[in-house]
């Protein structure tokens, strides 16, 4: 799988007109099936850090598209365990150091592929290993680290929300067990991470920004905490705030003042969806602007109209197109960015 | 969210000749087999001087190779372990001067870990300038200084974290809006803090200050500001009188730069930010936040309609001149509700101001139609 950007741009294809835009479903998965063969482009090479998550990224888009089986099944599970390590973390690739970045990923595909009776027939105690790994990156003020090298953010600590309740290790799923981690304080840290405007930042203190706002607002959803947690005063400031994001092309930034961008669009309407606040932002004009990132010729997305098409930005502008209810996808979960039919499966959501 | 900062260098968009090609396999070949050695040398832990290298080109090449920031850190290790083992405790002769020749007295060991990181510092510093959004990088840098203060004596690790703070003012003047910087900028000033045992609080005032004279555009200095002002009005041992002295100039340098621009986005959100601190419901204002977050104190409910009143009024004139501003309409709308929620007797603010401002909104703002919506009828206008 490669993460290069390219081949293509996302534009309007000559002679197509803006109103006639479709989604080019065939296009992108023909443009996923090709990416592992680009063997001879340097930045295949170069972006091999992010492999684990690339296949996590190109199968969310056709699991979406209905296209669940596109990729070898086999080669996909394969590549995935291969990445383990034997401290229950995954890296990027084989041979590459366990993260939580990587174990997210890698989770989220063994619940899309249904793989997890599958590792533990490879890897005894397979699940409870993983979560081990997780639970142990926890921080005492409640926040989690990435890796053992102790870097924290707001981003590992919904790492842990997503992978450990797709594992069935969250507290609330085993009640009778001794929980695996203190979910009190990893909710007092998202507290101490939240700004006047109703956003969250990286740290407390960090400035509101929509990835932030995503994760946050994503691991309380998972906990089971959002509605308590911002009440519906929290809702509108948190609501008013992420609408505001939305600019005259359609396109979402992720602070004032910045550019648009297709996954920025995604981790705002995402949020906006978790707190039933998705209606007020334009969802047509964003409609047209993901389509027009799109490379109507050889499938991709970009992150803005013009720019090089990638398999990260084609994942969140399948998975937006899909929030926004685009008739020919499947119902995406915003906590997850998985088909909800899997999540319902697996944590009853 | 990892790629952001992934360098898109397509191949794609270039030629595609024999030779382009050729050259292409080749550099992949390199790589390849560079990646591979480093990768052995650590399993089979040769932490040489040349591992080293291969290790710093391989990073050079690819800053987001997260796993081989991983091996340099073990490298580093290797050597402070090897140094601090070594007895190596003798304090040396000729232990280089600062410039205030208050150099602190270290061992041997302690003045080799002090190269190791300096020089390591030095060597990330034209990679975080190319790559400025890359998060390992910074993440590398916050590991270095944190590991030079476990291991070497407090005015030593003072001096470099007072470096650190330069280079993050030069990085800030690069890109003001890098969150990566401001972050880091918090926590260096909180570990000088910790060290140096005395507070910045009013030097990182007057830097925001500095910033925001430099581009009112800058909600991150703004931001920042909102994070210092609690702590420095408590710092100053304020009392009321005080409070209201700072509380009041902020309003009149955010009311004088929304005249220059009511347009720009960052001016509201730090005016909005002001008005928080008077909203009871306020996230900043829940008994459950941790920090302090109180600029005027004591408060009272007729404070709050008193500045309500005064912003409502101010806001109200800079219509003037913007009737196209739809921020300017959605303040008149938020703070009246605001004033209400306390004072709904008052004839302040009528029903039939509030709905014509919604109809100005709406016709200026179509995207978020079904936010007004919501707001017509949460008003009940």
């Amino acid at each position: 799988m490669s993460l290069a950007a390219g081949p293509g741009r996302g534009r309007v294809a000559g002679g197509q007109t803006p109103a006639d835009l479709r989604l080019v479903i065939d296009k992108h998965v023909a443009y996923v099936q090709k990416l592992d063969t680009r063997r001879d482009e340097l930045e295949y090479h170069l972006t091999e850090h992010l492999r684990v998550s690339g296949v996590y990224w190109g199968l969310v888009a056709l699991h979406l598209m209905k296209h669940h089986d596109a990729l070898p099944s086999q080669g996909v599970l394969d590549f995935a365990l291969s990445c383990l390590r034997d401290n229950g973390g995954f890296g990027a690739a084989p041979g590459h150091d366990a993260h939580m970045l990587y174990t997210i990923s890698a989770v989220q595909i063994l619940a899309m592929t249904d793989n997890f009776a599958e590792l533990e027939k490879r890897v005894p105690d397979g699940k409870k290993k993983i979560a081990g790994f997780i639970a142990g990156l926890q921080q005492p003020n409640g926040t989690f680290a990435g890796d053992e090298w102790g870097e924290t953010d707001t981003r590992f600590l919904y790492g842990a929300f997503n992978s450990l309740s797709l594992l069935g290790y969250m507290p609330h799923q085993r009640p009778s067990e001794t929980p695996m981690i203190d979910l009190p304080a990893a909710i007092a840290h998202i507290r101490a991470c939240q700004n006047f405007d109703g956003g969250f930042g990286t740290s407390p203190g960090a400035e509101s920004h929509s990835g932030q706002v995503f994760v946050c607002t994503a691991a309380l959803t998972i906990a089971g905490e959002i509605d308590t947690f911002l009440g519906e005063d929290g809702k509108d400031r948190l609501g008013a705030w992420l609408s505001e994001r939305q600019q005259a092309s359609g396109g979402l930034n992720g602070r004032p003042e910045k550019l648009v961008d297709v996954c920025y669009s995604w981790w705002v309407m995402s949020s906006m969806a978790m707190i039933d606040r998705l209606h007020w932002i334009d969802s047509a004009k964003l409609t047209k602007f993901i389509l027009e990132c799109q490379d109507p010729d050889e499938g991709g997305i970009s992150d803005r109209p013009g720019d090089m098409v990638d398999v990260f930005h084609l994942c969140f502008g399948i998975a937006g197109l899909s929030l926004l209810g685009h008739p020919d996808l499947i119902e995406v979960d915003p906590a997850y960015c998985m088909p909800r039919h899997i999540t319902s499966k697996l944590v009853g959501r | 969210m990892a790629s952001h900062g992934v360098p898109r260098v397509s191949s794609a968009a270039v030629d595609k000749s024999e030779a382009a090609k050729d050259k292409e396999r080749k550099r992949i070949e390199q790589y390849r087999s560079l990646e591979k050695e480093v990768g052995e040398k650590i399993r089979v832990g040769d932490f040489a001087n040349t591992t080293f290298q291969q290790i710093s080109s391989l990073l050079q090449q690819n800053p987001e190779y997260y796993t081989i920031w991983n091996y340099r850190r073990i490298l580093l290790l290797d050597v402070f372990h090897k140094e601090l083992k070594s007895g190596n405790n003798a304090v040396s002769e000729s232990q280089p001067e600062g410039a205030d020749g208050q150099q602190a007295t270290m061992t041997l060991a302690q003045q080799e870990i002090a190269m190791l990181v300096k020089e390591d510092l030095q060597f990330l510093i034209p990679l975080i300038k190319q790559f400025p959004k890359c998060y390992w990088i910074w993440n590398h840098r916050s590991w270095l200084l944190a590991t030079a203060t476990q291991h070497l004596p407090t005015k030593t690790a003072l001096q470099l974290w007072q470096g650190e703070l330069a280079l993050d003012s030069k990085m800030l003047a690069l890109d003001s809006r890098n969150f990566h910087a401001w972050d880091y900028r918090r926590k260096i000033v909180r570990e000088l803090e910790r060290l140096g045992g005395k507070s910045m609080v009013e030097a990182e005032f007057e830097y925001t200050t500095k910033m925001i004279q430099s581009n009112l555009s800058n909600f991150s200095a703004w931001h920042n500001r909102s994070q210092l002002i609690p702590r420095l009005l408590e710092e100053r041992d304020s009392d009321a009188e005080a409070r209201k002295k700072l509380f009041d100039g902020e309003f009149e340098l955010i009311t004088t730069a929304l005249y220059t621009d009511p347009y720009d986005q960052s001016l509201w959100s730090y005016h909005q930010y002001l008005m928080s601190t008077l909203d009871r419901s306020s996230p900043l204002n829940s008994a459950n936040y941790a920090r302090s977050t109180a600029v005027l104190s004591p408060i009272t409910n007729a404070d709050r309609l008193g500045y309500l009143e005064q912003e409502i009024e101010s806001i109200k004139d800079m219509l003037e001149g913007a009737e196209d501003c739809k921020y300017i309409y959605q303040a008149l709308l938020e703070y009246s509700r605001l004033y209400l929620d306390i004072e709904a007797g008052n004839k302040m603010v009528t029903t039939k101001e509030l709905a014509g401002w919604l109809a100005e909104l709406r016709k200026l703002d179509p995207l978020r139609e079904g936010r007004w919506r919501d707001m017509e009828m949460r008003m009940k206008l």
